[in-house]
């Protein structure tokens, strides 16, 4: 019986689908926020409920800020940069960037690129969490940038989650990151 | 016949420019990374770029990326030459007060096939900062995109567009040439979306009172 | 707290809730703990956000319980509250000083809570998650994961269902191919 959903997706979300337990201290939390609305407050707001309830509505569940939001967010996820202070303030600052690689069968990644001259002794990858990941900081001002993971000390890796760097010249692969100067 | 007091003055002279032009071409220290034979070359490069106020980082790096590489002396030198010419192309397309990171970003544009005039097009298009413009245009042709539709949508986005949404437009690109849509195609699509999430967002603003 | 009995419909805690006894909102608040948790577990990718958010959505929903016009729709109503504050909880995080390279969402965080810890596939999965489109990780986390119906999805996020439908097909193509490339390496 052909199953459309038999997929790496499927697997996925029978993954995501397992129960989370939530710390149930959070239950507490909320109700002394909510306690801590005055009593007045509550009074009033039942008051008001009671007479909102009792007349026609309609309601909008979703601002479309949210979307916009969402929108936003999608956006901004490479630069991560949302403030609005001007440009020129902006084109100097440097901001800390985390680089991921999967490698589960590495036992030793180094992230090299134009922001440590392209020296695999400086910028060792940590792992991180399981086996498979190794992870690395690394503050950069704006600019582009060309890197690779450098995996055993043997093999290069761009990085599969980036631009490619189109090189003629060295033949290893590359990626770019490119760190915005201003104006989201 | 000289005169052997003026022919000590211009030995003088001869060892006192001689002097400047090796302090002028001090060595970045990261270059003895380079070999004997290559580290000369790419000095003399970076040089003529710092006297042509040209950013010489990036030639630097472009040296060390190749000396880490274990690319061939000629083949880090050809490498180093070609970015000092793009550079110096750029600057001429973006004008004078581009920033290096503008300047490399430009370069890196150019080097993807795009021309001169889109670059200055873009600069008169848009006041903020080229950098991520010019990064997305050179990413977007590096992912099969045509030059021209990749620079017809990058300018006409670049106008309104904010960094953040010029970065979602060039992912939007990839996934769908990822998942097989011809690359041009893909660009206008996305652009098309990018510009429509204009009107979007312009509605999300609490309207004022009187207008429909 | 005191007693209520199990069972209690959501429409009913509503009302009570409605009619001055607070108390009865703390076994909505367990009730639906776990299960919204996950979902911003999921979205957010760590649990201090998360937590944080489902809190929010919590008291968000209590003071608009007037606005629930539908107490047996309880459930997707608050709903709607998480996605929102989700949403913008996420736009915050990216301003934040941690920052990632292609994800908005932090990897090195406390792990999911699970009988089998942490493993490689937990990881692979996170990260494959952190890297679609927060609206594409949404749709396909209502959808997939939350199992809800289009057209309450569709309530919830303010999206038309053709549009979520889109969201979810990439999600799950884009799943795919990231898995692919992982494997390779």
């Amino acid at each position: 019986m052909f199953d459309p959903m038999d997929d790496a997706s499927e697997r996925i979300a029978r993954h995501l689908r397992r129960a989370v337990r939530i710390d149930p201290a959070l239950d507490e939390r909320v109700m002394r926020e909510i306690t801590a609305l005055s009593a007045p407050d509550r009074a009033t707001w039942v008051g008001q409920m009671w007479r909102w309830l009792r007349r026609p509505h309609q309601i909008t569940l979703t601002p479309l800020g949210g979307l916009a939001a969402a929108a936003t967010l999608a956006a901004v996820v490479i630069l991560g940069r949302m403030d609005s202070r001007p440009p020129a303030a902006r084109e100097t600052e440097s901001r800390a960037f985390q680089f991921v690689l999967i490698a589960p069968r590495a036992t030793r990644v180094s992230l090299v690129g134009d922001f440590n001259d392209w020296d695999a002794t400086r910028t060792p990858m940590s792992r991180a969490g399981s086996k498979a990941l190794w992870t690395a900081v690394v503050p950069l001002e704006p600019g582009r940038y060309h890197y690779a993971f450098f995996v055993d000390g043997s093999r290069w890796l761009a990085d599969p989650s980036a631009p490619v760097a189109r090189d003629e010249d060295y033949g290893a692969p590359s990626s770019v990151l490119t760190v915005g100067g201003g104006g989201s | 016949m000289r005169p052997p007091f003026t022919a000590r003055v211009l030995a003088l002279l001869a060892t006192m420019l001689v002097a400047g032009r090796a302090a002028a071409q001090q060595l970045d220290p990261r270059l003895e990374r380079l070999d004997p034979a290559t580290r000369p070359a790419v000095a003399a490069l970076v040089d003529s770029a710092r006297a042509a106020s040209l950013p010489t980082e990036p030639l630097v790096q472009r040296a060390l990326e190749g000396a880490t590489k274990r690319a061939s002396g000629e083949v880090i030198v050809a490498a180093v030459r070609r970015l000092a010419v793009d550079l110096g192309r750029a600057r001429e397309a973006l004008g004078s007060t581009a920033s290096p990171a503008e300047l490399s970003a430009g370069a890196a544009a150019l080097r993807a096939g795009a021309s001169q005039t889109t670059l200055a097009e873009l600069r008169h298009a848009r006041r903020e900062p080229l950098i991520v413009p010019l990064a997305v245009l050179a990413d977007l042709v590096a992912s099969g995109v045509p030059v021209d539709s990749a620079a017809a949508a990058v300018l006409a986005l670049s106008r309104q567009a904010r960094d953040a949404e010029l970065v979602e437009f060039r992912r939007a690109v990839e996934r769908d040439i990822a998942l097989g849509a011809p690359p041009a195609a893909a660009t206008a699509a996305a652009a098309t979306t990018t510009m429509a999430s204009y009107g979007v967002n312009a509605g999300a603003r609490p309207q004022r009172p009187g207008r429909p | 707290m005191g007693i209520h009995s199990v069972g209690t419909s959501d429409a009913a805690l509503v009302r009570r809730v409605q009619t001055g006894d607070t108390r009865a909102y703390a076994d909505l608040v367990a009730r639906y703990r776990d299960r919204l948790g996950r979902y911003a577990m999921h979205m957010l990718g760590n649990r201090e956000d998360a937590e944080e958010v489902l809190q929010d959505a919590f008291v968000r929903a209590y003071r608009s319980l007037g606005r629930c016009n539908d107490p047996e729709r309880f459930g997707a109503w608050l709903y709607g509250i998480l996605v929102n504050r989700c949403r913008t909880t996420g736009a915050r995080a990216a301003r934040r000083a941690r920052r990632f390279v292609h994800d908005p969402v932090a990897l090195e965080t406390a792990p999911l809570s699970g009988p089998d810890g942490r493993t490689e596939w937990d990881d692979m999965v996170r990260w494959a998650l952190a890297r679609l489109p927060p609206e594409s990780r949404e749709a396909f986390l209502l959808k997939h994961v939350e199992e809800l119906e289009y057209e309450d999805m569709a309530r919830l996020t303010g999206a038309g269902v053709s549009a979520l439908k889109m969201r979810v097909k990439r999600a799950r193509e884009q799943l795919q191919a990231m898995l692919r490339e992982v494997e390779r390496v």
